[in-house]
């Protein structure tokens, strides 16, 4: 059966309602309201300060303090996850139970175990299971995956990705510093948005060596790793409190790409021997759920969210692919964990080497990682 | 001295890295405060024990320095509130029955000096132009008139210009040097006035050691005198370019320009007032619509950039003269054991490792490469 070009507001739930859907979520479910695509059905949060003043926002929405309760309640087509990490999988599984898709935030879950489990369970529903990487509707991904499809830069690539500064998300608590509740630092955060990232432009990479500089009670605030895969191999550095030159440089055989991750409409690429200039990219997503309908161009971080929301339920409804499944962010989180499991201690250049020998004593590998 | 030390802006550069020697050290008497959760993500991986608390209201800070000795006054805000944050840092150490409060003061608050031999202890520039030197002149009046009180101890250090890893006095001439848009007035031979984040970290601590510090100013800086052409020259050798290169730019006057202008409107209360009232997404799209109209101006790489002097730069380089240091060493011995060669060792590494020198790639122009907060979510 074919499905309809178009469809009445469909039911949206969010389970979380802290700075994440504050400061992302809200502006796209707003626009996706007005646009009659989605209807905001229920507000999940245990703080209810938070989901009231969402509801003043979103008028057809019910507020609860469990999923639970909501689920019961009301049947979501699409159900948004946002609570702490140690919660997605109890959290998505029961709204696969429910019936309903899901769109999770990243880190997708604390281990693989957990990750896997998900999948299953969107296997065993029949349902979409979406990760929110973002980052996969930056035209600027886009384009860089074309110019190495079209062989512009030549195989063998070598690359180099830094991003870094200091953390400035508004948290709430210090659930993230954590790994009982976050899973990990700067690694489970930045990072579950750059592997991603390089996943989707290499395919898949090995984590052949990774340090990072916790202590035995903290996470991961510096962290490097080295990557290797079937035609690239190159370094990652993510950083919660160092300035680092963020960007994606690869160097292949025929030439160079740069790409700088808050500029999301261009690449700058150049020949070996040339000049680098900078190509814009005419990637587009749709921004309706129409067979033929409109399509848009993100600008901003923010308004990928928009279209990620669209994306998944045209999943849902149409059969379409969502740009980072279950699947894809599983693999994130196996390479999160294959990070953790070898563990090493990170040079750090602002400390003296009498310093340094103490951070290696106190690494949390050599205290913590057994007993996990 | 016994009982904890309250560090009051742990999150910040010298207050992040205090904590860092610190529990590196296994020192586990040094206690964090912080005025949100989100500043704990500088230090989260040392996994410490912090307490919340808004400098600004001394009620909620004397909950949180309880059963501390010493509390030490890093914090750095919107300069109209370097003032009122003082006021309450001392109120609440005296509530809280606090022995010392150590207070970061600035060199700044002389401006430019015109003797080698100024006391520690004389009065700072009435009137400067500089609003943060201004208010921090305030802030020292306040605590000068509480200190012969004797309720509390208080110290007031003046650093000069906090350089090392991290640092924005090494991160934004190297970032010059690299773009080809640094300077130097008048031949770099005015002194750069400076001191190194580790050894301000161990003036710090000498002072809440002593086993009573007498309270009054200290000023404090590295050991070494060193010339901005000097300064320039150690980074443009560790990042292999070439300090003649190096644009000179006269000292014979100076000129006002646009970076003043826009310095003086980013500080403006009226624009921090419409700041707080713009979304983040408005801001996001208007930073974005600057930076593309860069890039449009300038659709290949185009790194040569025009020297863009402005004021407080001009009056830093060409200083002629130092602060004096000596009274601090007599009072609390010394403490720089980080010279300037193993800093600026250090300072290149660190350059290294936040990829801006050559290492593993070779250096590149910084672009707008600052990703919101947003970004990452």
């Amino acid at each position: 059966m074919t499905a309809p070009d178009r469809f009445p507001p469909l039911d949206v739930a969010v389970i979380g309602c802290g700075a994440v859907v504050e400061r992302l979520y809200r502006p796209a479910l707003i626009k996706l309201e007005s646009r009659r695509i989605v209807r905001v059905a229920a507000l999940v949060d245990p703080n209810p300060a938070r989901t009231a003043a969402l509801a003043r926002q979103f008028r057809a929405a019910r507020t609860f303090a469990t999923p639970a309760e909501a689920l019961a309640s009301v049947a979501p087509t699409l159900t948004i996850v946002t609570s702490p990490p140690a919660m997605h999988v109890e959290h998505t599984v029961a709204a696969l139970a429910a019936g309903s898709h899901v769109l999770c935030e990243k880190p997708m879950a604390v281990d693989a175990d957990e990750a896997a489990s998900m999948v299953a369970a969107a296997q065993a529903a029949h349902r979409v299971l979406a990760v929110g990487m973002t980052r996969r509707f930056y035209p600027c991904l886009a384009e860089a995956q074309r110019l190495i499809a079209s062989g512009a830069i030549g195989e063998p690539y070598r690359f180099t990705y830094r991003e870094g500064h200091v953390y400035d998300w508004p948290t709430t608590t210090d659930a993230a510093f954590q790994r009982a509740s976050g899973g990990g630092g700067v690694l489970v955060d930045l990072g579950s948005h750059v592997l991603d990232f390089l996943l989707a432009l290499f395919g898949p990479l090995t984590v052949t060596a990774y340090a990072d500089d916790a202590h035995a009670e903290g996470v991961e605030v510096n962290c490097r790793l080295e990557l290797s895969g079937q035609h690239a191999d190159g370094t990652a550095q993510l950083s919660w409190n160092q300035p680092l030159l963020t960007g994606l440089q690869v160097i292949g055989s025929r030439g160079e790409l740069i790409v700088d991750p808050s500029r999301l409409d261009l690449v700058r690429w150049r020949r070996q021997g040339a000049t680098l200039e900078a190509v814009p990219s005419n990637a587009t997503w749709p921004s309706d759920l129409a067979l033929s309908g409109k399509r848009g161009r993100p600008s901003r971080h923010e308004q990928c969210i928009y279209y990620e929301v669209v994306q998944v339920l045209r999943a849902a409804m149409r059969g379409e692919d969502v740009p980072a499944s279950g699947e894809a962010g599983l693999a994130v989180v196996r390479m999160v964990e294959a990070c953790f499991r070898q563990a090493t201690s990170l040079r750090l250049p602002w400390l003296e080497p009498s310093d340094q020998a103490r951070l290696d004593a106190r690494h949390w590998k050599g205290e913590r990682w057994v007993a996990a | 001295m016994g009982g904890g030390v309250a560090v009051v802006g742990a999150g910040g550069f010298v207050g992040g890295r205090l904590i860092e020697m610190r529990i590196i050290e296994g020192r586990s008497d040094f206690v964090p405060i912080v005025r949100a959760a989100r500043s704990l993500g500088r230090v989260a991986n040392l996994g410490i024990r912090h307490r919340i608390a808004d400098a600004s209201d001394s009620d909620a800070l004397a909950r949180a320095i309880a059963g501390c000795s010493a509390v030490v006054n890093l914090t750095k805000g919107d300069d109209d509130k370097i003032v009122s944050t003082t006021r309450s840092i001392y109120t609440a150490a005296v509530d809280a029955g606090a022995r010392l409060i150590v207070h970061l003061s600035s060199a700044v608050v002389f401006g430019q000096l015109d003797r080698p031999d100024l006391p520690d202890d004389a009065a700072p520039t009435p009137v400067s132009w500089m609003p943060y030197a201004r208010e921090k002149a305030l802030a020292e009046d306040f605590l000068r008139e509480r200190m012969g009180d004797g309720r509390v101890a208080i110290v007031v250090l003046r650093p000069s210009l906090v350089w090392g890893p991290g640092s924005p006095w090494v991160l934004g001439p190297a970032r010059e040097l690299v773009a080809g848009a640094a300077y130097l007035i008048g031949d770099g031979r005015g002194i750069c006035d400076l001191i190194y984040a580790d050894n301000l970290v161990r003036s710090i601590e000498a002072v809440v050691a002593h086993a009573e510090p007498p309270s009054g100013f200290y000023n404090v800086g590295d050991d070494e005198t060193t010339t901005w052409r000097e300064y320039y020259a150690a980074l443009a050798a560790g990042l292999e370019l070439d300090v003649a290169a190096v644009r000179m730019v006269s000292a014979d006057r100076y000129r006002p320009g646009m970076r003043d202008t826009l310095q003086r409107v980013q500080r403006s209360r009226m624009y921090r007032w419409a700041k707080d009232r713009v979304s983040p997404d408005t801001r996001a799209t208007i930073k974005q619509r600057l930076a593309r109209g860069l890039v449009a101006r300038s659709p290949r790489e185009s790194p040569v950039a025009a020297p863009a002097v402005t004021r407080e730069i001009w009056q830093l380089q060409t200083s002629r003269y130092r602060l004096p240091t000596a009274r601090f060493a007599r009072t609390f011995g010394h403490h720089n054991t980080t010279t300037f060669r193993t800093g600026m060792d250090a300072s290149l590494e660190w350059l290294r490792f936040i990829g801006l020198a050559a290492g593993d790639a070779k250096p590149r122009v910084p672009g707008s490469s600052t990703l919101s907060p947003e970004a990452a979510r």
